[in-house]
């Protein structure tokens, strides 16, 4: 009995395997120039960039600058905010003696207050939280005389809220 | 005997032999070969791509900084340093609040330089105390024109006593004058470039306009001068 043998699909096998490395090889040896390639642009690109880091380290401080500068720039300080307000409360009638806005936006003032309806005037304005705009936390009244005059001289303390 | 044995087992096992030597041939080559390529291939493209991006990623940047009018962006640089300088500065803080306290209709009284400092915010801080003098309903004109003015400063206290019917006042302020060092890093060639927005322009815009110092006007040209211009010649 005489046995054939069929050699094709082991040998179709093998040439398939040797086609597909030569094809991973190819595609390697393709993309390791574009590789190089890749690298030569970068460096070039890199020593440019190099060339203007003067420009660079500029534009770096000019933004540092500007974000602290927008910080502060026309931003009413916390004393300046509360002394406008408090000029704003007190009446025309009322005379300010003086008026000091310590660091941490404490308001110390006495004023001489010609008579009562003034004196309530200024207390429902300074205690009022649309007059007040919701900025004042506490207000104490630290001195209160009545002269003979019927005039009043008051101090007050106003502690403003927090931010 | 030995060739025999041979014969033998090559006729007995032929029909085996050739296609476990194409398998093994085969797992040879994806071992060794396909596989180890494939994966290189697939990491370097990887790679390819990191190169290409950041190439272009830098060229985009180049393009930027070419754009850039490097004295205009001296001039800006300059305004910024102007309203916070890197050093205290002292010598000219005096001349500016003087001409803003001027500029208020106040008069000064005393300035003089605190001994303690402080951080405002990320900045450094020296105080400067202001005594003086003028009309109270200008006081508040005076608060702004020293919060708007181009060098940065904060109003720390406010203490105020009234003369002549509460009209006139005699005002001490405590003042924060700020002053920031330069950065240490001004970014590596990979650094994205800090983009300069219109709010930005707009502020450097505004810190111009008050640095501007008003030019004194020129003597007029007398076109009908007489006489010689030395009289000796």
């Amino acid at each position: 009995m005489k046995i054939s043998i069929n050699l094709l699909p082991p040998v179709t096998v093998i040439l398939l395997l040797v086609f597909l490395t030569s094809l991973t090889l190819a595609l390697r040896i393709l993309q390791s120039n574009n590789i190089v390639l890749s690298q030569v642009k970068l460096t070039k690109a890199e020593e440019k960039v190099s060339g203007l880091k003067n420009t660079q380290a500029s534009l770096f401080l000019l933004k540092n600058r500007l974000t602290t500068i927008k910080e502060y720039f026309g931003v009413p300080s916390k004393q300046s905010s509360i002394y406008q307000l408090i000029e704003k409360l007190i009446p025309e009638s009322v005379i300010t003696n003086a008026i000091t806005v310590d660091k941490s936006g404490e308001v110390v003032f006495s004023a001489l207050i010609p008579d009562s309806v003034s004196l309530d005037l200024l207390i429902n304005s300074l205690t009022g939280k649309e007059s007040n705009e919701g900025k004042i936390e506490e207000i104490s009244i630290e001195s209160l005389n009545r002269g003979r005059d019927g005039a009043y001289r008051v101090g007050f303390k106003i502690k403003p809220k927090k931010q | 005997m030995k060739k025999e044995t041979i014969i033998k087992f090559y006729s007995d096992f032929k029909l085996y032999i050739f296609p476990f030597i194409v398998a093994l041939s085969s797992i040879f080559l994806i071992v060794f070969a396909i596989y180890p390529q494939t994966f290189k291939l697939i990491t370097d493209h990887k790679l390819a791509e990191n190169f290409s991006n950041k190439a272009n990623f830098l060229e985009t940047k180049v393009t930027a900084l070419e754009g850039f009018d490097q004295e205009d962006l001296s001039q800006k640089v300059e305004l910024t340093l102007i309203s916070l300088p890197a050093e205290k500065d002292i010598g000219n803080i005096f001349g500016l609040l003087q001409n803003e306290i001027l500029k208020s209709g106040f008069s000064v009284s005393a300035i003089s330089l605190g001994n303690s400092g402080g951080k405002v915010g990320g900045s450094d801080s020296y105080e400067l105390k202001v005594e003086i003098k003028g009309a109270k309903r200008m006081f508040p004109i005076l608060l702004n024109n020293l919060e708007d003015s181009p060098r940065l400063i904060r109003i720390n206290s406010i203490d105020i006593s009234s003369r002549q019917s509460g009209q006139e006042i005699d005002a001490a302020l405590i003042l924060g004058v700020l002053y920031s060092s330069a950065p240490s890093n001004f970014g590596t060639a990979d650094s994205p470039l800090p983009e300069i927005s219109r709010e930005d322009e707009e502020l450097l815009a505004k810190l111009a306009e008050g640095s501007s110092v008003p030019q004194a006007p020129e003597q007029p040209q007398s076109s009908s001068s007489r006489g010689r211009s030395n009289p000796f010649d």
